[in-house]
């Protein structure tokens, strides 16, 4: 029986892939939990399969065996198109290069996943405006991606991925392409997520600064989990 | 979804603008080729049981006048009547004073054109008068022709100049086209030129439709061993035998058209193949963010549709406007071209052919969009 809290239960995940005749296999054997609240930094080497585990919490990419429940569910269970409904309404994610949507502004793009919903375009509007106003960027609305900072168009991409009010927050290298000071302010923003809203979130970094800022460090190293502490 | 479609077709202005060219083109020329089709093919005003008889050489070579009693022997024939084009010019060259005039025979002429609609009084006045004209209610409108008015036409291929004298109107309600032209007296030409027997067509009235067959082939018999063979056909395979002069005009149009319309497909294809790789990362940002795989499909394939319909509006629209403005210059110079119209087939056809070039050149970037894993597509630089 799982944990009343328990937002994600990893158990002996494996994932492999296969390139030409070869099979590659990715990650071996994943045990991993984490609790409603918990902010997990994920540190490894590259190719250790960091961003691999990260897609399949995500629901974007399937395991080879193995069990893996997100939110209370059996993600591998799920079809498609309930796959893609489950992530729309448990998971929010952060992308190490925003990927906005050039063509929209700041509004349109954190509108974006509450266009799959049936809400009234005022409760819409209001949504995301807290959500803008969360990153800090209410001045902002009416922008386009390009008329952006990075570290902005990133804050936008967090106010993208926390409109829908998600159970998990999944966060590539959010600070990968960033400078410093943006780097410390999208952090700064994760925090104050987890902090004042409770938000689960796990970041792939390879910033051992970023890694710092999480409650707890998840190390990978060939597709196997090295150490799993504070 | 609607703004985002709308959004994406503007991304790359110049090339939605060429796309969008490239299908209006291809359907602006489709519009034309077919309402052109439309005017050359058309039979309007023919009738079933009428049948034409001319030198079977060619329509320059006369026939003699006493071949009119001899056809008038062959059973199902009830009434013969000649014709001869004059041409000629009336006021100056130009192409809005062109029309069709004929020397005729007020005696039979209402007999083999009976859906032909002349007053008695008007037709009487005609016979009696060897000068006189009689002209369709359209072409005496527009020249504001009253009985008695006098008009000269300047002879081109006959050396001799017509003065006529109107004698009234005649009206043909279901072709209009019909009322475009005028008839004199073949015999005022005939003395004026001191009678050289010279008939160009003579127009046959059968009792009935069905008799057709047979009576075009003892009129060809008839005259099979003779000085000046004849050919026989109905009205309708004489109006479009003038087509192939031409050649194989629809044929040719056709392949044209064709492979215009699908030269366009494989470019609009490939421009819509480009514009959704070139998207491939967003579709799966949109995927992670919970869209589902149709709703991805629709984008892409909405908006090759868009290109489609709006490319479909354009060409057909410019090619209606075009066509309605040629009609209206071409009228009086070629009547048939007086006809000619986008019909609302033909624009119903092109923007089918639209929405097909869309839905088609759409249907394989849109499925290979939504196909890719959205982990691959994310992975996807640029």
């Amino acid at each position: 029986m799982s944990e009343p809290h328990s937002v994600v239960q990893v158990r002996n995940v494996r994932k492999s892939y296969r390139r030409d005749s070869f099979n590659i296999e990715v990650l071996k054997g994943i045990d991993l939990e984490i609790q409603h609240g918990e902010y997990v930094a994920l540190m490894g080497p590259s190719g250790s399969g960091k961003s691999t585990l990260l897609n399949l919490l995500a629901g974007i990419d399937q395991p080879t065996g193995g069990s893996l429940s997100v939110a209370g569910q059996d993600v591998a269970s799920l079809g498609e198109s309930d796959l893609a409904r489950w992530r729309h309404r448990h998971i929010g994610f952060i992308f190490q290069f925003y990927n906005l949507l050039p063509v929209l502004t700041a509004f349109e793009n954190v509108e974006l996943p509450l266009t799959l919903t049936r809400l009234p375009k005022a409760a819409r509007r209001k949504k995301v405006q807290t959500a803008l106003e969360v990153v800090g960027l209410a001045d902002r609305m009416t922008h386009y991606p390009r008329q952006l900072s990075g570290g902005q168009e990133q804050r936008v991409a967090i106010a993208r991925a926390i409109v829908t009010d998600p159970t998990l927050l999944l966060a590539d290298e959010p600070t990968g392409d960033l400078d410093a000071e943006s780097a410390a302010e999208v952090l700064d923003l994760l925090d104050q997520l987890n902090r004042d809203f409770e938000k689960a979130i796990i970041m792939v970094t390879h910033d051992p600064q970023a890694a710092g800022r999480a409650g707890r460090l998840v190390r990978l190293h060939k597709g196997q989990l090295v150490n799993d502490g504070d | 979804m609607g703004k985002l479609i709308l959004r994406n077709l503007l991304r790359n202005k110049m090339r939605t603008l060429l796309t969008l060219s490239s299908v209006s083109l291809a359907l602006f020329l489709f519009t034309l080729g077919s309402a052109f089709l439309a005017a050359i093919e058309s039979t309007e005003g023919t009738a079933a049981n009428r049948v034409v008889v001319r030198h079977r050489v060619s329509l320059t070579f006369s026939l003699p006048e006493a071949y009119a009693q001899r056809l008038a022997t062959l059973d199902h024939v009830t009434a013969v009547t000649p014709l001869q084009w004059f041409g000629g010019t009336y006021i100056d060259q130009k192409p809005e004073n062109f029309f069709p005039r004929f020397g005729s025979d007020p005696d039979t002429l209402f007999d083999v054109f009976s859906d032909y609609q002349i007053t008695p009084e008007v037709l009487d006045a005609w016979r009696a008068d060897r000068s006189g004209f009689i002209a369709g209610r359209i072409l005496a409108e527009k020249y504001g022709w009253e009985v008695g008015d006098r008009i000269t036409v300047k002879g081109d291929i006959f050396p001799l100049d017509l003065d006529l004298v109107f004698s009234g109107i005649f009206e043909q309600p279901d072709a209009e086209s019909q009322e475009k032209q005028l008839f004199f007296h073949r015999r005022y030409m005939e003395e004026a030129m001191g009678n050289p027997g010279i008939i160009g067509t003579y127009w046959l009235n059968l009792d009935a439709a069905e008799n057709v067959p047979a009576v075009t082939r003892a009129a060809e018999e008839m005259f099979a061993n003779s000085a000046a063979p004849v050919r026989a056909e109905t009205e309708e395979a004489f109006a479009l035998s003038f087509l192939e002069m031409l050649g194989n005009v629809r044929l040719l149009l056709g392949a044209i058209g064709l492979a215009i319309i699908i030269s366009i497909l494989f470019i609009t294809a490939n421009t819509m193949a480009m514009a959704a790789r070139d998207r491939t990362r967003e579709v799966a940002v949109l995927r992670t963010l919970g869209f589902q795989r149709g709703q991805v499909t629709s984008l892409v394939l909405f908006e090759s549709l868009l290109v489609g319909v709006l490319g479909a509006v354009l060409g057909a629209g410019l090619g209606a406007l075009l066509v309605s403005g040629f009609a209206k210059a071409m009228e009086s110079v070629f009547p048939v071209f007086g006809t000619m119209q986008a019909s609302p087939q033909i624009l119903s056809i092109a923007l089918a052919v639209g929405l097909a070039i869309g839905l088609l050149s759409g249907v394989v970037p849109a499925f290979a969009a939504s196909g890719r894993s959205i982990v691959d597509g994310l992975r996807r630089v640029g």
